[in-house]
């Protein structure tokens, strides 16, 4: 048998090293044959090398380590490297893919050299299946904003700028983009455009804070000074210290309806 | 009862509260009785009575508010009085004579017992107001005070929470160890600026306000442990213009807004970039401008906008309405942050 082979993917060229060393020091008889700085260079030298394991780190600018991995597959024989991170040193401890953890603890790594030249000796598939690597990546990627949204991202003119949702007097949604009216730290009456539904942007807003009162009207409730009646079953919200009045349709009346 | 001791109502409902009417009903009937049985004529008693009654409250509501100011030499309590004192012999006079007209005895008992009661009445009444008063505002006060340190114990512990991050340390110290072990000299100095990191980090979530100079060191120690950890992707410079040094300022402002670029800006692209931080004084302010040229606003990473938000809270409660924060996108890419706040000297 031909001498094992070894990439090794880390943005932090030291650790890279350090892995390296590492790897040199527990397994005399591997070689590395490539070194990665992100997960797009790693898919690079995978196809140029085909090695038979690669160290991959989770976190990497660009693609990370599992977009990587999920491009690899079953080609090589895969561990994932990982910063200390409860979330995702709680979320390989459940699965059964190999890892380590930053900084990488020589014992640990004996452990895990020790299993990998088991499965190669007895030319044992990957563990790395689809299914287990698309289970991991379900578990790493970034969780939807469990909490609400604290800054929009809108534009005005040409300048994108971030705008804390707590400066929001109200939504209304403009075809397929969202006009928010909000106040800069002057406390100034500004307008700016937000690329996305008024319907998406809702449901990561504090409902306690934010109501829709209207099919394409979302209202921040502290932005309100008063609510009159209108006739036919609707109403109007009246602002602080803004012109615009806001319709409330017969639909979301009863949110206005006196305690 | 309608008025619990958080908020009494205001105005002319106040004035002519119900239990006020209700009390000056119940006070004038009883005296009506009892001048009534006294005189063999309940009903007519009574009726003149409240009607006495009712001109002394009316006067003594209208008094309470009008007019709006007073020469210093007359207290309200007297004015009320003496509203009072005026109001009851015409009062009287006009319920007598409503009632069909009565005897010199009738006007003498009523003014008699009008005179002798009605201010004792009314002093009660206002004591009993002040009272409500006091206890209304202490209230007020209890309660604007407790939200004060609520939205402060809030502010510090969220700091608190954003910087104990221990994917930070513990991938600075893996990077220490690799320098350790592959007997790098560059080892002792990353160690430095770390030690000197969390020295300046530690004490800071505990003092109030530090100053620029301060929050430099701090910053400047977290970019060279951020430069070892990815060489080629880091450039920066931070200049602090030597006027602003002194100028005080919450603990980790300059800080999170850096470290905002280094996670959101730098970390996540590929070919890195730069960072620059100036720290100016202008009309009378201070400013902190942070621009990185990073992945810009576009990208999607985790966490953003717990720091962020977390600054401007506590900016908000060092300075009230004062304090500017500000981001926005800059071409080709990248992005400017910009904080800005009223600048004192720190106390020394």
């Amino acid at each position: 048998m031909s001498r094992p082979t070894a990439l090794v993917a880390d943005d932090e060229p030291l650790l890279r090293e350090a892995l390296v060393r590492m790897l040199a020091a527990a397994w005399p008889g591997l070689e590395v044959v490539a070194q990665a700085r992100n997960g797009r260079e790693a898919i690079e030298l995978f196809e140029a090398h085909s090695p038979d394991i690669c160290f991959l780190d989770v976190q990497m600018p660009g693609k990370t380590g599992i977009e990587a991995a999920q491009h690899i597959g079953r080609r090589a024989h895969l561990v994932f490297v990982t910063a200390f991170d409860q979330y995702a040193v709680q979320a390989f401890a459940e699965g059964v893919l190999d890892y380590l953890v930053k900084p990488v603890e020589v014992a640990r790594l004996a452990a895990t050299v020790e299993r990998l030249q088991e499965r190669l000796k007895d030319s044992q598939p990957a563990l790395n299946s689809e299914a287990l690597l698309q289970k991991l990546a379900a578990a790493l990627a970034p969780r939807p904003e469990t909490q609400a949204l604290r800054w929009v991202r809108a534009s005005i003119g040409s300048t994108v700028r971030l705008i804390d949702v707590q400066d929001i007097d109200f939504l209304r949604s403009d075809e397929k983009y969202t006009v928010v009216a909000w106040r800069d730290d002057a406390g100034a009456p500004q307008e700016a455009v937000i690329r996305s539904p008024l319907k998406e942007l809702l449901t990561q807003l504090d409902s306690t804070q934010f109501a829709q009162v209207h099919r394409s009207v979302v209202v921040n409730l502290r932005a309100i000074s008063h609510v009159t009646r209108g006739e036919n079953e609707t109403a109007d919200i009246h602002l602080k210290g803004r012109e615009e009045i806001l319709p409330v349709s017969r639909t979301y009346l009863h949110l206005f309806r006196q305690m | 009862m309608a008025s619990t001791a958080a908020s009494l109502p205001t105005g002319f409902r106040r004035i002519f509260s119900w239990p006020r009417v209700r009390f000056t009903l119940i006070v004038s009937a009883v005296f009506g009785l009892l001048m009534g049985l006294h005189r063999g004529a309940v009903p007519v008693f009574i009726t003149r009575a409240v009607l006495v009654g009712g001109a002394v409250l009316l006067i003594f509501g209208w008094l309470e508010k009008w007019p709006k100011r007073l020469p210093r030499w007359l207290p309200r309590t007297v004015l009320r009085l003496i509203g009072i004192a005026v109001i009851i012999p015409f009062a009287t006079g006009l319920s007598i004579g409503l009632t069909g007209g009565g005897t010199e005895h009738d006007y003498g008992l009523m003014l008699g017992v009008g005179f002798l009661f009605a201010p004792w009445i009314a002093i009660g009444t206002i004591l009993r107001q002040r009272d409500a008063f006091a206890r209304e505002q202490a209230l007020e006060f209890d309660l604007q005070r407790s939200e004060f340190e609520r939205r402060e114990s809030d502010a510090r512990l969220r700091l608190l929470q954003a910087q104990v991050e221990p994917h930070f340390l513990f991938n600075t110290l893996a990077n220490v160890q690799a320098l350790v072990d592959s007997g790098s000299p560059q080892a002792s100095k990353v160690l430095n600026s770390l030690i000197a990191y969390l020295r300046a980090a530690v004490p800071r979530m505990h003092s109030q306000t530090v100053n620029l100079a301060n929050e430099v060191d701090l910053v400047r120690a977290y970019l060279e442990i951020m430069q070892m950890r990815m060489p080629d992707r880091l450039q920066y410079a931070v200049h602090l213009d030597p006027a602003a040094a002194r100028i005080a300022c919450p603990p980790m402002t300059l800080l999170t807004l850096i470290e905002n670029a280094v996670r959101h800006g730098i970390d996540p692209s590929e070919a890195g970039g730069r960072i620059d931080a100036d720290i100016w004084l202008r009309d009378g302010r201070c400013v902190l401008r942070v621009t990185d040229t990073g992945v810009g606003l576009r990208s999607q990473t985790r966490g953003l906008g717990t720091g962020l938000s977390s600054l401007r809270e506590r900016l908000r409660l060092a300075f009230g309405s004062d304090a500017r924060l500000e981001l926005k996108g800059i071409e080709p890419h990248g992005v400017c942050a910009e904080a800005s706040f009223p600048a004192r000297e720190t106390a020394t």
